[in-house]
């Protein structure tokens, strides 16, 4: 069963529609076949006993009546003639009486007194016996003898039957010769409907009339045991059996004609029902399996041929569908190897390491980028350990943090194998759509060294170029206390030549103090041009926001005053503090303020207001009253190199610079201007707190007005 | 894929043709019987076999006859056999001694075999036709029509019919054995019975014309079996009433022409009695395995009017055992 289940759903659907006609047609059609098989067979079998048993009944009354009135004839001709057997009324008996073929009377002792005989002469021979001792014997007690079957000289079955009757103190008989070629020639002859036959077996079981004659005379046991349906009855007097039987082969004949037809019909349905099977099987499924067949191709990764059926129905809408769907599919997959060969191309070109990891901090998949810069034994270990270098994940790690957009970027410095050190900046992305356990984040990582030191190199230049521009003032800056310290000394030298009685050390000490003063203001001026020019990394520091405006206005303290600009400093006493580098800070303080100097006529107004912003920030503001900038500028404003200056005045990388910085703070830059009126820069700067909690800030947008 | 469906289709049209291989129920074609005889006159015999296969079951469209006369002809009856053994037909019914005795000699020469009924033959072991009553043997049964053995029962029938005959003229025919057969009979019983008998040979010429004038008054004649006897009926009939001698005859037919009496088995019984046979053997039987019967009943019949006609007294017992019969064109008792 279980391997025919496995058959039938191994075939294709073709054959399962075939198999499903055929059994729907032919299975309710055996099951009433068979029904009325079995019914009628039964009916008919009950039908053929009916009349078997007419039949038999019917014969072995007519067989016992015929003896019977033999007998009664006997016993009349017995009663009527005992003083006067003459050979008349022997003839007379013989005449009525056709099947007797000789009548003979005996005397005492069993000898044949007297015969009439139809075939022989009536001569009796002398003490010719005519009786068996068995029937003699019989003879004395009984009223009617029945002799056994036997066969006179021409091989005819004939029976001898005697009365006996009294006469003259004696007792003598009448005997009979009965011929049984009539009787059992009609019954054998008798034809029957579909091969029956009636035989009759006597006493000793042999058979004495049979339709078939080579069964007479013999045992009934010899006869061939086969199926039949039969009836017998039996003859009482004459110890006879009649039988009558029919062989099943040929009495079930009709029905089994009738089963033939039913056969013969029920193929030609299930042909005909196969045949409309496998046109339905073929209507039904040859655009499914043309489907199938283009699916395949289509598994395969061949171009699929159009399925071409010409119909309306959901078959046809279907294979219309697959049509579109495979030609779009197509289309999809070409774009999608597109997308893949540009996406190998980006992923293996990128320059960046990327990696798939897993919830569980597992890299599933890593580029060739990342790949060549990991050793063979990392590529098992988690994310942690082979980029963050921890043995547990990282405290601020991007998968695990709750907010992780807000998280994504970090940079992290890594020494390599030749002990350089490498800055990488590592971003996280969640993929909406990644199979669970096959990596549900990017990583990516970038090795940005050369670019912070090219960023860094930038802001060197242009911190240079801002003291370039500044040296004259510089100059001049230094040059006014190295004035005062030349005229204080000379006076003093000249006092002392001309020895001056007024010079008292409490004077000179004046004069020395002046001196001193000076020199101090120009080593202040100094060590701030100093300080400034430094080449330095991105160090973190406390930073005091006031401390670093009046840095940086100390630095171009000289600028303001030849130009005679008022300088309004709206600082707020208590400002929160920020982390980042001061210098870079006060870079962009100079550049933003240089830039507004130079955006001003003489005696312009600058202000420069620090204020804590209610969200956790610190505002810083850089305003003018200068001429403005335009808005086709202000497009361009952060751009490197771009500079409305002229020649000599400038590098075009300031503002550049100064996004650049403000970026690494975390915070954002914006400028506000209007032609003709002015122009404000706004720095947004995250408190310290605030990036404690990891937050950072990032607006940097230009309005224009 | 298409050789699985054409796979298919073979099986189902071979698993029909081997449903009606295996049932082959073959449609009832008629069975073909041909019948021989010698002449007009056993036609009786013919009529008799058509009811008695009637009366068995078998309606006219099942049996298909061909009837042969050979119109007492011997070469015309070769002929007549050799017509029916080129037929097709399922058995042969001879309704006489000759035809039996001649169809088996062409059998036995054209080596052909094919079940033979004969309605009627005298002594057919002797005549070789057979091997034993009760088995045949070959392709012959049928019925003795026992006009052999029962010649000697005939001549004491007549005998004591008109027990004033002292002399019985028996008519045979030297060249048919049966004939010749029952003539011994006659003699052997003729002794038995202190009977004084006078063979007359219808072989030799002129030997009815030699019978008429040598038969005297107190005489007797008794017909023995042979195709020209029974051609010779309404001569020996015409001499027998003529000289008002009382004739026994075999058949009915003989005492309706105006013999005075038969006995034996009527052409009609015997042909009546052989559809038996014809049915045992249509039912699948061997001749072989058919007994041959005894006539199932011999019948002592006299014509009413002969008897009236001769002058002689009969034995009133016996006279009433007989059956009477009035022939219809009135032949009986006339001078011819």
């Amino acid at each position: 069963m279980k391997t025919l289940q496995n058959f039938f759903q191994s075939l294709n659907i073709r054959n399962k529609v075939l198999i499903f006609g055929i059994l729907m047609s032919s299975i309710p059609l055996l099951l009433i076949s068979t029904y009325y098989f079995s019914f009628v067979k039964a009916d008919l079998e009950n039908r053929i006993l009916e009349k078997q048993n007419l039949m038999i009944e019917s014969l072995s009354h007519e067989i016992e009546f015929d003896f019977s009135q033999i007998f009664q004839r006997i016993h009349v001709f017995a009663a009527m003639n005992q003083s006067n057997m003459d050979i008349n009324a022997l003839y007379e008996m013989l005449t009525k009486s056709p099947s007797v073929e000789e009548i003979i009377v005996s005397d005492d002792k069993g000898f044949v007194e007297k015969r009439v005989s139809r075939y022989e002469l009536n001569l009796p021979g002398v003490n010719e016996e005519w009786f068996t001792d068995q029937m003699w014997f019989s003879l004395q007690t009984e009223e009617k003898i029945y002799g056994e079957v036997e066969f006179n000289q021409y091989g005819q079955p004939i029976m001898k039957l005697a009365v006996p009757f009294y006469t003259n103190d004696s007792q003598k008989a009448i005997g009979v010769v009965v011929q049984l070629q009539t009787m059992i020639g009609e019954i054998s002859s008798l034809r029957q409907d579909d091969s029956a036959y009636i035989y009759i077996v006597d006493g000793t079981e042999r058979v004495i009339a049979h339709q078939d004659y080579s069964r007479l005379w013999q045992k009934q046991s010899t006869l061939p045991d086969k199926k039949v349906i039969g009836v017998k009855t039996k003859l009482e007097n004459l110890n006879w059996e009649l039988v009558m039987e029919q062989p099943e082969t040929t009495a079930f004949a009709p029905i089994y004609k009738m089963l033939q037809n039913g056969l013969a019909a029920a193929l030609f349905v299930i042909l005909t029902v196969s045949l409309i099977s496998v046109w339905a099987g073929l209507y039904f499924t040859k655009p499914i399996v043309q489907l199938d067949q283009e699916m395949n191709r289509l598994k395969r990764g061949k171009r699929s041929t159009p399925i071409s059926i010409n119909r309306k129905d959901e078959l046809g809408k279907l294979a219309s569908t697959f049509n579109h769907m495979s030609r779009d599919l197509l289309e999809k997959s070409q774009q999608l190897e597109q997308e893949k060969e540009r996406l190998d191309v980006v992923v293996n070109g990128i320059g960046s390491g990327l990696a798939l990891v897993t919830k569980e901090y597992q890299i599933t998949w890593m580029n060739p980028i990342l790949l060549s810069w990991l050793k063979e034994e990392q590529l098992s270990l988690p994310c942690y350990t082979v980029i963050g270098g921890e043995n547990s994940p990282c405290v601020d790690c991007p998968i695990t943090c709750a907010d992780l957009e807000k998280n994504t970027e970090q940079l992290k410095k890594f020494t390599n194998d030749c002990g350089e050190d490498r800055i990488f900046r590592h971003r996280v992305f969640e993929l909406n759509h990644a199979i669970e356990g096959q990596g549900e984040f990017l990583i990516v990582l970038e090795d940005i060294t050369e670019q912070k030191q090219m960023e860094e190199k930038i802001i060197q230049t242009d911190k240079l170029s801002a003291l370039g521009l500044m040296a004259s003032n510089f100059a001049h800056e230094v040059n006014n206390p190295l004035t005062t310290i030349n005229v204080y000394a000379e006076d003093l030298i000249d006092r002392i030549e001309s020895t001056d009685d007024d010079l008292d050390d409490l004077e000179m000490k004046y004069y020395l103090e002046k001196i001193k003063e000076n020199t101090q203001r120009c080593n202040k001026i100094t060590s701030n041009l100093l300080n400034f020019s430094r080449k330095s990394d991105w160090s973190l520091e406390i930073l005091d926001i006031n401390k670093i405006i009046e840095d940086s206005i100390n630095l171009v303290e000289y600028q303001i005053k030849r130009n005679r600009i008022q300088l309004v400093l709206d600082l707020e006493a208590v400002m929160p503090t920020v982390l980042g580098d001061g210098l870079k800070l006060m870079q962009v303080l100079v550049n933003l303020i240089n830039n507004a100097v130079d955006a001003m006529e003489p005696e312009g107004k600058l202000t420069i207001i620090a204020t804590a912003d209610p969200n956790g920030s610190v505002l810083l503001k850089v305003k003018d009253n200068g001429h403005g900038i335009s808005t086709e500028v202000m497009a361009k404003l952060f751009d490197p190199f771009f500079t409305t200056k002229p020649v000599g005045k400038g590098t075009g990388l300031g503002l550049s610079v100064c996004y650049g910085i403000i970026q690494q703070f975390g915070g954002g830059i914006r400028f506000e201007s209007q032609q003709g009126l002015g122009t404000t820069a706004e720095i947004h700067l995250p408190a310290q707190s605030r990036l404690k909690e990891g937050n950072s800030y990032v607006e940097n947008q230009t309005i224009s007005r | 894929m298409k050789t699985k469906w054409y796979f298919f289709l073979l099986t189902i049209l071979a698993a029909s043709a081997s449903i009606y291989v295996l049932f082959d129920f073959k449609e009832e074609q008629p069975i073909k019987i041909g019948v021989l005889m010698v002449g007009e006159n056993r036609y009786e015999k013919f009529l008799g076999l058509q009811k008695g296969i009637e009366e068995l079951g078998f309606g006219e469209s099942e049996i298909d006859y061909t009837l042969r006369n050979a119109n007492d002809n011997q070469e015309t009856l070769r002929e007549q056999i050799g017509f029916l053994l080129h037929s097709k037909l399922d058995l042969i019914v001879t309704l006489g001694g000759i035809e039996t005795s001649m169809l088996k000699e062409e059998m036995v020469r054209l080596n052909k075999k094919i079940p033979v009924v004969f309605a009627g033959v005298a002594a057919p072991k002797e005549l070789g036709l057979i091997d034993d009553y009760r088995k045949p043997g070959g392709q012959f049964t049928g019925i003795n029509n026992y006009h052999t053995s029962i010649s000697g029962k005939r001549l004491e029938l007549l005998t004591s019919l008109v027990p004033s005959i002292t002399k019985v003229h028996v008519i045979y025919d030297s060249e048919i054995k049966v004939s010749q057969l029952s003539l011994n009979e006659t003699i052997e019983a003729a002794n038995k019975l202190n009977i004084l008998i006078e063979p007359s040979d219808v072989n030799t010429d002129g030997s009815l014309r030699t019978l008429r004038k040598t038969i005297e008054k107190d005489e007797g004649v008794l017909v023995l079996p042979s195709y020209r006897i029974e051609s010779l009926t309404n001569e020996i009939v015409s001499l027998a009433n003529e000289k008002h001698i009382p004739a026994m005859g075999l058949y009915e037919f003989d005492a309706e022409q105006g013999m005075l009496a038969s006995y034996g088995a009527s052409f009609y019984s015997q042909g009546y009695q052989a559809a038996r046979f014809v049915s045992l053997i249509i039912q699948g039987n061997q001749a072989a395995d058919l007994p041959v019967e005894l006539p199932d009943s011999i019948r002592f019949v006299l014509n009413k009017q002969t008897k009236e006609s001769l002058n002689v007294s009969y034995n009133q017992d016996l006279l009433m055992t007989t059956d009477f019969i009035v022939n219809s064109d009135n032949k009986g008792g006339q001078n011819q």
